[in-house]
């Protein structure tokens, strides 16, 4: 166990693998680190959690796709398989009390409506590509951009309102929120980030192209392996004290009842979502400009349900398990099945406004309806799960939301160089920081090194690969 | 009816004279597509196609807003190079295929600039639906 009450080099908030990524980054280059976790578990929106029947889901992120380079390289480094996700057959769309099934990425059962709604995925993509990835804010345009939602921007150049079905239940599944939440210029910006919403959406070729054998927990458990000992579990943090020479972080709550625990340190990392992080009593207080660009950074609101089946039947009616339903309760699915097929898996996404509105109906409403489509999109099966796993990332104490936080309009322009701007010895990581993948796993690590190497700068540190296990410091 | 379709016993293959058959129909309908003219707006560029299973090569461009005839072999230097069967370009240009789906499974590959491969992933949907 980590020190309580000790100094170190530099303190990381959250063991997701933002947090993690930065850590390890550190330690390796010689520094002393402590990781202050609110949970028992590291991971954050990261979580491969084994069910009562005894196979692993993945309640959090869960997939890989191309040019996420950074979340390859640490499967590869601890060895953890990842297969392609099953894509064989015909998807299925619900509109209208209708069922039809298609192939490709966008329903074509209405032809014309699918032309258009391409037509404007391609608009928005190539106007994400104007907007810098470092710094949208500096986009040409960008306060008109900022100051519209992309729903209004979807209201003026989409007339058909089959193609704006689809878009929309692709941005809720994406964000967890719709387009008229978020600012356009946030929504240009998230898409170049991923390489287009065409990746977003996709599974081949795109976002949702493979998966894990065990899940991407492992890759956090792979990264807390090097830092154990260092890593402090069940202890939310609720004071930060700082000032430009040190930090002092402090938990009231551990969850073994000791009554006040305490890291002081040279350099702190958080590695939270921007809204979680001003929850904590700073003091001094943080710049009013990093406070309110919190407040316009909500987190999306998304629930996930993984239903198991005794085996993948929907692939025998020569359907691939993926689902789009503008309607629907599940706005979209994909086959969630081990690589062997060994037992059948669906996931899909209740989001935005569909999740807040079930939330009130009652999870039993919402599961009943859960199943009552999933039945209509694949069958009688479909309504008997043998399981049914639900995660409501928006009721977790310790992420209150997600995938991912929105930018509201006008948070990006008027605050967004705030969002990485250190305060004082206090620097900011998780994937809403992220410039490449932003909100996603991918983008989650890269920010975390991107953190640790502006520590190492402050502190006249070279990163450098140190053994693990290595002396550290202990200058301070 | 697409005249690629399966031949009995052997691995289907369609000769360059029914892909340029194929692509004549392909070129007709899109240079007539309002839509498709908006897509390609300021968008000059030169596509190669390389065939997997008869190696054989093609070219075509698209200037002002104006796809070109299929020119045979590699020409020029290409902004984009798209790959995949013979089969599937004739599909594809018949109208038949859904080239999305292709790309998805990974049959047909797309290899250029972000955006030249985001323009032609879209125009080549936009055919298929729009036809």
């Amino acid at each position: 166990m980590a020190e309580w009450g000790r100094e170190c080099d530099v303190v990381v908030v959250g063991a997701g693998l933002a947090g993690l990524s930065a850590a390890r980054h550190l330690v390796r280059s010689g520094l002393d680190v402590v990781v202050v976790e609110a949970r028992d578990r590291v991971g954050g929106r990261s979580w491969s959690d084994t069910t009562s029947s005894g196979v692993v889901v993945d309640r959090g992120g869960q997939w890989l796709g191309p040019t996420q380079d950074h979340l390859a390289a640490l499967a590869e480094e601890f060895g953890v398989v990842t297969f392609p996700t099953f894509i064989s057959g015909e998807a299925v769309e619900l509109r209208d009390g209708s069922r039809f099934t298609y192939t490709g990425l966008i329903p074509t059962s209405d032809s014309a409506a699918a032309a258009e709604g391409i037509e404007a995925i391609l608009d928005l993509d190539l106007a994400g590509l104007e907007v810098p990835l470092d710094a949208p804010w500096e986009a040409e345009g960008a306060g008109g951009l900022d100051g519209q939602t992309l729903g209004t921007w979807l209201d003026e150049h989409l007339r058909s309102p089959r193609a704006r079905g689809i878009i929309d239940v692709a941005i809720e599944a994406i964000f967890g929120a719709g387009p008229r939440e978020m600012s356009l210029l946030f929504a240009l910006f998230y898409l170049h980030a991923g390489g287009g919403l065409t990746n977003l959406a996709r599974t081949t070729g795109g976002a949702q192209e493979r998966r894990f054998v065990g899940g991407t927990q492992q890759l956090a458990i792979g990264l807390a392996a090097e830092l154990e000992g260092r890593i402090e579990f069940g202890t939310p943090v609720d004071a930060v004290t700082h000032s430009p020479e040190q930090v002092v972080v402090t938990s009231s709550r551990a969850e073994d009842g000791a009554p006040h625990r305490s890291v002081k340190a040279r350099r702190a990392v958080i590695a939270l979502p921007p809204a979680l992080s001003v929850r904590f009593d700073w003091s001094p207080p943080l710049p009013w400009l990093r406070d309110q660009l919190s407040m316009r950074m909500p987190m999306g609101s998304v629930t996930k349900l993984h239903a198991l089946y005794p085996e993948p039947f929907w692939r025998d009616d020569g359907l691939n398990g993926q689902l789009i339903s503008p309607n629907g309760v599940l706005g979209s699915t994909f086959d969630d099945s081990p690589p062997d097929g060994s037992h059948g898996r669906l996931v899909g996404f209740i989001a935005a406004d569909k999740c807040r509105h079930l939330e009130r109906a009652g999870r039993d409403t919402l599961r009943a309806a859960a199943l009552e489509e999933l039945e209509r999109a694949f069958g009688p099966r479909a309504a008997e799960p043998t399981e049914i796993v639900e995660q409501h990332w928006s009721a977790e104490e310790f992420t209150r939301g997600g995938p991912v936080a929105i930018c509201v309009p006008g948070a990006l322009t008027g605050f967004g160089p705030s969002l990485r701007q250190p305060v004082g010895a206090v620097h900011w990581a998780g994937t809403e920081t992220a410039t490449r993948w932003c909100g996603y796993l991918d983008g989650a690590i890269s920010s975390g090194l991107r953190a640790a190497d502006e520590v190492l700068e402050a502190l006249g540190n070279e990163p450098v690969q140190a053994e693990a296990g290595r002396a550290t410091r202990g200058d301070l | 009816m697409s005249p690629c379709r399966p031949r009995r016993g052997e691995r289907p293959v369609a000769t360059s004279e029914e892909i340029a058959e194929a692509y004549a129909d392909w070129r007709a309908r899109s240079n007539e597509n309002e839509r498709l003219k908006k897509m390609v707006r300021g968008w000059d560029r030169r596509v190669h196609l390389s065939t997997t299973d008869t190696a054989e090569g093609y070219t075509l461009e698209v200037r002002d807003q104006v796809l070109s005839q299929l020119y045979p072999g590699h020409v020029g230097q290409p902004d984009l190079i798209v790959t995949g069967s013979s089969e599937d370009f004739c599909d594809m240009f018949w109208g038949d295929l859904n080239p999305s789906a292709k790309y998805m499974s990974g049959e047909i590959t797309l290899a250029g600039s972000q955006e030249d491969v985001m323009r032609l992933d879209a125009i080549s949907m936009v055919a298929f639906l729009d036809q």
